[in-house]
């Protein structure tokens, strides 16, 4: 059971998700978690609370946070009335709040990274980009179920990461949120 | 002369980086991409226009798709 729970997370970001190390049991005491019934809840939340300048991320929940919603928000727990504010006033309400010392896993990373040789892939949830290293174009844009696929790949691919509007900008379903992702992990990742 | 790619059951982004490879040690001419699902054959055929090849010819053959690229 406990190996297909393992395995349940890890296939939602393709990430083995690890129990909590010794050397992260104090970064963990001061993060929680907030879970939410819909991802447009969650994509709006984040917008919200990075506006506020809160350092948060959104995450793969551990198994035994699923609720239907592949996504949760890390948030600094210190914040947490503040945090719960701002989202009351934009009408969003969390459907529960962890401090991430009481979960057995972490949160997995969104990120699946693969390097072949001269391009590199960073797959973020269920959308894929990938990148010429040398001059840092965009060569393919794939995955997805979302209508908007075709038309975020016509106007990303032959474009360089700096050239290319960020995904977010064409399309807002989460096919062009988890592709924003992808992109920013890229340009973090090629251009420090 | 033909060169030919077989991307058949090979998953995204590899069709099209098979594709881009040989478009780099080309240059022109002409090259047969098979691929076995239409993501596949929109891929190749976008990475084809945005290096400045034309898709010439797309040929359905049982549950395969055959490109023609030409530059």
């Amino acid at each position: 059971m406990w190996k297909w729970m393992v395995d349940f997370a890890s296939s939602i970001a393709g990430l083995i998700a690890r129990p909590p190390t010794i050397q992260n049991q104090h970064r963990r005491s001061d993060r929680g978690i907030l879970v939410f019934h819909h991802t447009s809840e969650v994509i709006r939340a984040e917008s919200l609370l990075k506006e506020a300048a809160f350092e948060v991320a959104v995450k793969g929940p551990p198994p035994e946070l699923r609720t239907g919603c592949d996504l949760v928000i890390e948030f600094p727990l210190v914040s947490q009335l503040k945090v719960l504010s701002i989202l009351d006033n934009a009408r969003i309400s969390p459907l529960k709040i962890v401090p991430m010392q009481d979960l057995l896993l972490e949160p997995v990373s969104l990120f699946h990274v693969k390097d072949f040789g001269d391009y590199l892939m960073v797959r973020a949830a269920n959308m894929k980009m990938t990148v010429e290293k040398r001059e840092l174009r965009i060569v393919n844009v794939s995955g997805g179920g979302c209508p908007d696929v075709p038309y975020l790949a016509e106007n990303l691919v032959g474009r360089t990461l700096h050239e290319a509007p960020p995904p977010r900008s064409l399309g807002h379903t989460l096919c062009g949120y988890a592709l924003q992702l992808a992109y920013e992990e890229l340009l973090r990742r090629c251009t420090g | 002369m033909t060169d030919n790619i077989d991307a058949r059951g090979l998953s995204c982004p590899q069709p099209v980086l098979l594709v881009l490879s040989k478009m780099k040690s080309l240059g022109s001419g002409v090259i047969d991409v098979i691929v076995d699902n239409q993501v596949g054959r929109e891929n190749v055929s976008r990475a084809a226009r945005s290096q400045g090849w034309v898709v010439e010819n797309e040929n359905q053959e049982g549950d395969d798709i055959r490109l023609t690229l030409r530059r």
